[in-house]
């Protein structure tokens, strides 16, 4: 069983994306043996009001059981506090996304805190996409430096109840944090595992910040969904119970709020 | 057999062998034959000719003791004559087969020409680092524009795209109708369509795999191929079989 916590349908505005749809992400992903996916809007990173990409993308997910729809939402945008309700009561989603450096907004001001409470009321958990693509390649009108993971600490401590994820983070991203944290992140904490780089760098940071703060994720199409697979089971030398923390088991704890 | 062009004998444990027998270990996971490597554990972009000299050691002790690897002699093109000094001690006199070139000099200027001169004489391919960075390259890091213009002056040697710029898209299109550049998918983010537009662009027999390891995870880099929705045909010539035919193997 494997759950990608990171895959994106639609398209990005920058380079014409292929397996856009449900059914040929489904087929992609099925191809490396991945049996369920979380996905995100592509199209709603560059929106302004990103909540339009929502309903969407709970309609394009429906008739699909390998497929959960994750809301994007933006709080700084007017009524956000609507979006996320509409995303956890309306669309039945078990999480929301927010993209802090598309959206002018840092880990440190207290909007974070607010959708952590609000995420809390309604039982979802919160991702950051801390980059979407490479910044050295960005369009050089809409060069987006990474999210500073600054305060988000802080605020894991303070609401520890509240699952948060944070996606597309590097090796350096993730074990700083951990080391601002002493070596014992909270357990609400997540790290997704698609830019782990390095040789043997998906072990590495998992014995680092410790395997059941690791989720599986691909950041498919985008990524090559190999990339990830490859990295776990055959770069790597986990043990049985590792890979099922890692695959999945993880994910599930994080859904269930154990 | 799966060739990876591009490796390095980075970080600052053990013996160049100890990393050496390390990288081994990972590769045979991904079903990696062989491996060209260079550079040794400086980080100087202008490597003066003591650092180089040391760094194409510690490869020549890695070469000595693994006969899977394949030298690549680092060269900073600033000393020219220590340059083409170099080139004699570890390719014409010693076990080294091609020339990587990073970040000392623009890969254009008339200190290559002796270089490359000498590579053609000795058939030694060159392996030159490129990136196109929107925030900015190092003063002296070359684009694939810098390569196109190299390699026109110098048909007979081959040249190998360092990560093909980085911005991949353009990398491609700068060297597409330049024979001798063969375009490397090593080094970025494993973004999905990479090989697919270089095989559409250049042809499948002037794209190679290279991983940019220990910086890079070989799963990543190997994945831009084993995953592209390409004949397996192609795949096979991108994974060693162009790289066998560059190294003469």
């Amino acid at each position: 069983m494997i759950i990608d916590c990171n895959a994106n349908l639609g398209q990005w505005p920058f380079r014409r994306t292929a397996y856009s749809t449900p059914d040929q992400l489904v087929e992609r992903l099925a191809r490396v043996q991945i049996d369920h996916a979380w996905v995100t809007s592509l199209d709603a990173v560059m929106l302004k009001d990103v909540t339009a990409a929502n309903e969407p993308l709970a309609e394009a997910v429906a008739d699909h059981t390998q497929l959960t729809a994750i809301g994007t939402v933006n709080p700084k945008w007017p009524a956000w506090g609507s979006d996320v309700e509409a995303c956890a009561e309306q669309f039945g989603m078990p999480g929301v996304r927010v993209n802090p450096n598309y959206q002018s907004w840092t880990l440190e001001e207290p909007v974070f805190a607010d959708l952590l409470a609000a995420a809390r009321d309604l039982g979802l958990f919160v991702e950051i996409a801390v980059r979407m693509t490479d910044e050295r390649h960005h369009h050089p009108l809409v060069m987006v430096p990474p999210v500073a993971l600054s305060g988000l600490l802080a605020n894991a401590l303070e609401y520890s109840d509240v699952p948060i994820v944070v996606a597309n983070a590097k090796n350096a991203e993730a074990g700083s944090v951990a080391r601002d944290s002493g070596g014992d992140l909270p357990d609400n904490l997540f790290f997704e595992l698609s830019h782990f780089e390095s040789v043997g760098g998906v072990q590495s940071v998992a014995e680092n910040i410790g395997v059941e703060h690791v989720l599986f994720g691909t950041h498919a199409p985008y990524f090559y969904p190999e990339a990830a697979t490859l990295k776990v089971f055959d770069e790597c030398d986990f043990s049985e119970a590792d890979l099922e923390a890692i695959t999945h088991a993880n994910a599930e704890r994080l859904l269930a709020g154990d | 057999m799966v060739i990876d062009c591009h490796v390095h004998v980075q970080g600052n444990w053990g013996t160049p062998d100890d990393r050496m027998g390390y990288l081994l270990e990972y590769a045979d996971r991904l079903g990696i034959d062989r491996l060209c490597v260079s550079l040794g554990t400086s980080r100087d972009h202008e490597p003066d000719m003591d650092t180089i000299r040391e760094s194409n050691d510690m490869v020549w002790e890695a070469l000595e003791q693994h006969d899977r690897y394949i030298g690549f002699c680092y060269l900073n093109p600033c000393y020219l004559q220590g340059s083409l000094d170099e080139i004699e001690r570890c390719i014409a006199d010693g076990p080294f087969t091609g020339i990587k070139l990073w970040v000392a000099m623009l890969c254009d200027q008339p200190n290559l020409d002796p270089i490359c001169e000498r590579a053609a004489e000795l058939g030694a391919p060159i392996l030159q680092h490129t990136w196109m960075k929107i925030t900015g390259n190092l003063p002296f890091e070359s684009t694939p524009y810098h390569v196109a213009s190299l390699a026109r002056r110098h048909p007979d040697v081959d040249f190998i795209l360092g990560h093909t710029g980085g911005n991949w898209e353009m990398g491609y299109r700068i060297v597409a109708d330049i024979p001798n550049v063969y375009c490397e998918v090593a080094g970025g983010d494993p973004e999905l369509g990479q090989t697919e537009m270089g095989v559409a662009l250049c042809g499948a027999d002037r794209i190679v795999y290279g991983s940019d390891a220990p910086g890079r995870s070989f799963a990543s880099q190997i994945a831009k191929v084993r995953g592209a929705d390409i004949a397996d045909d192609d795949k096979a010539k991108i994974l060693g079989g162009n790289m066998q035919r560059v190294l003469g193997l």
